[in-house]
């Protein structure tokens, strides 16, 4: 058949390619073999450690030790699955981001949005209506407060038309903005807002079966729009020039695109807080195994995201045992050993 | 007339706010020919082929393509019917070469948007005329320049459209890549009937790859026809600004432009440290 034929022409020279068919299966199979093993060390480790074993006692219903039961099923499984999904979730919104501005070092703490979630939230805490300032509506609030950041973000840097460098430096000063909008109400309201500064820094401590059932549903719809927009991206990774002369309506697309950002991360930082550094280094870990094309990249940075925010958990519970640091803390010490990466490889 | 031209400029005025960049421009594409167009830095090359293309609106006057106004059309419609290079275009370095060549099947996509039988004939077509086909699965930066514009040339190839617009396809490329990508453009009009328009910076080149010169300066025409009607030592005094003897290259009869002098000086006063 002459359409096979056709297909199968490029892997005859697989092994000449860095990152042919096999090479990303391989690594595809790997990241959901880190991210299983990351899963059952989450729910197995901690001030009671648990044999894996025990873990899978609990998860099939066949343990009998009331204890079990409930440091697994009420305390770390919906932890460790809110840090899952907000890995993905973070990780596919730096990688979207990366695309539309065709920028690697595009990241969502950049767009404004995660300033916004915060400053919403704190002032919520702060000021919000007596009796429903605290609990589950809070992430309902923040995610409101991304996406109005990230969309006044845009509107500054549309220019007749948006140009995603202009974006960038849109999001940079929304950010500053809005951080001391939040650090004078932290300060105004000292005793008010006890619990913000660790919303500030990011923290996955006492998420609960509450905080999952917000986040699945938002996660569920914005993964799946941002891995549908693969072919979108790759089209806006060629340039608007190209993109408009293959057809694309690059206006409108990267619209949808950054959209689509702004709700994964809003969507993952109302539940986790400000999270750093996720979107922008899962999007480059998972590059080096699966190149640029976003049909691989995509899915891969997902797990890769999601392993990293999960390890990056574990770590803060774990390595300084029995004090428990904000996972934003491990996620910032990450962020800062990736930069070191960086440089050493560009003084080469 | 029972054909009209392939693609034409009708009355094409573009200006940057105030900055003329396109005068009331008049222009005809035969089909099935290679026009260059030529001119000095700024008279208006790369934004007369940006309007061909519709990446760029006309202030006032149309663009036909067929016959038909090209801003009237569905953008996809137009990819399927020319395909367009604009100048230096980059993509991300991991890409491979068939990742990008695909992308050129994007006017072609069903709803699906999966890749088809004829996307993947397509695809093979236009990887083997550039000759990257044993270069399917190298990644963009690994390739050296030439390479890498065969590439970009093969994704609008992948496009299947009969009009191809290239905009100064040999900037920055070795003075054999640059020959290689002319060859390469010269051989797709011969071989495959593509109708197409350049911008070229070299006028040895313009003069030997193509049918037809088309010299712009200051947003107008200012010369039209073929390569020895054109390239004349009055152009090259009015349009470049410099004083030139020409030759014909014993080689390839086409006619060759040598620069002795720039006009209106003595060959220094431009110097710096001089006044």
């Amino acid at each position: 058949m002459n359409g096979a034929g056709s297909r199968s022409a490029p892997s005859a020279t697989a092994e000449t390619g860095p990152w042919a068919g096999d090479r990303f299966r391989l690594a595809f199979l790997a990241a959901v073999a880190l991210l299983a093993g990351l899963f059952v060390a989450a729910v197995a480790l901690g001030s009671l450690t648990l044999s894996p074993g025990d873990v899978l006692d609990v998860l099939t219903g066949r343990s009998d030790n009331a204890l079990h039961d409930i440091v697994v099923m009420d305390l770390r499984l919906p932890r460790a699955l809110v840090a899952m999904v907000a890995g993905a979730m973070l990780g596919l919104s730096g990688a979207l981001l990366q695309s539309i501005t065709r920028n690697s070092l595009a990241a969502p703490e950049l767009t404004g949005v995660s300033a916004g979630v915060i400053l919403l939230s704190v002032l919520w805490l702060a000021y919000g209506p007596a009796g429903v300032r605290t609990g589950r509506i809070v992430p309902l609030v923040a995610v409101l407060g991304g996406v109005a950041a990230g969309l006044v973000a845009y509107g500054i840097s549309r220019r007749g038309h948006s140009d995603p460098l202009r974006l960038l430096l849109a999001g940079v000063l929304v950010s500053a903005v809005l951080q001391s909008a939040t650090s004078m109400v932290v300060l105004v309201n000292q005793g008010a807002t006890g619990g913000v500064l660790i919303w500030t820094i990011g923290s996955l401590n006492g998420r609960v079966w509450s905080d999952w059932a917000l986040l699945w549903p938002w996660a569920g719809v914005t993964v799946l729009l941002a891995l549908l927009s693969a072919g979108r991206a790759n089209l806006l990774q060629l340039g608007d020039d190209v993109a408009a002369g293959l057809g694309v309506r690059v206006e409108r697309s990267r619209i949808v695109l950054l959209i689509v950002a702004v709700l994964l991360t809003a969507g993952a930082l109302a539940v986790v807080g400000a999270i750093a550094f996720i979107g922008l280094i899962a999007p480059h870990i998972a590059r080096q195994l699966a190149g640029d094309d976003a049909r691989r990249l995509f899915p891969l940075t997902a797990l890769v995201g999601a392993s990293l925010l999960l390890g990056a958990d574990v770590a803060a519970r774990v390595v300084t045992e029995p004090i428990e640091l904000p996972t934003g803390v491990a996620t910032s010490i990450l962020g800062a050993l990736f930069f070191l990466y960086l440089l050493r490889g560009q003084r080469r | 007339m029972s054909d009209p031209p392939v693609l034409a400029a009708d009355g094409v005025h573009v200006a940057y706010g105030s900055r003329e960049a396109l005068t009331d421009l008049n222009l005809e594409i035969t089909r099935g020919t290679v026009t260059a167009l030529v001119g000095p830095n700024g008279s208006g090359k790369s934004t007369l082929l940006r309007a061909l293309g519709r990446l760029l609106k006309t202030t006032r006057g149309t663009v036909l393509l067929d016959g038909e106004a090209i801003a009237r059309l569905p953008t996809r419609e137009v990819a399927r019917r020319l395909a367009m290079l604009p100048q230096g275009p980059s993509a991300p370095g991991g890409l491979t070469v068939v990742e990008l060549v695909e992308q050129g099947r994007y006017p072609h996509a069903g709803p699906l948007r999966m890749l088809r039988r004829q996307d993947h004939d397509a695809i093979t077509e236009a990887m083997s005329l550039t000759g990257m086909t044993a270069f399917a699965n190298r990644a963009i930066d690994s390739l050296s320049g030439g390479e890498r514009q065969r590439a970009w040339i093969a994704l609008t190839l992948a496009q299947s459209a009969p009009v191809l617009v290239l905009d100064e396809p040999t900037t920055f490329l070795d003075i054999r890549y640059q020959l290689e990508v002319l060859e390469l453009v010269q051989s797709l009009n011969r071989r495959q009937g593509l109708t197409v328009a350049m911008a070229v910076h070299d006028l040895q080149h313009a003069a030997r790859y193509a049918d037809r010169i088309v010299a712009l300066c200051d947003g107008r025409i200012v010369a039209d026809g073929p390569p020895p009607a054109v390239l004349t030592t009055k152009l090259l005094e009015t349009v470049f600004g410099v004083h030139a003897s020409i030759l014909i290259d014993p080689v390839t009869g086409a006619p060759v432009a040598i620069p002795h002098a720039i006009v209106g000086t003595q060959g220094q006063r431009d110097l710096p440290g001089s006044s």
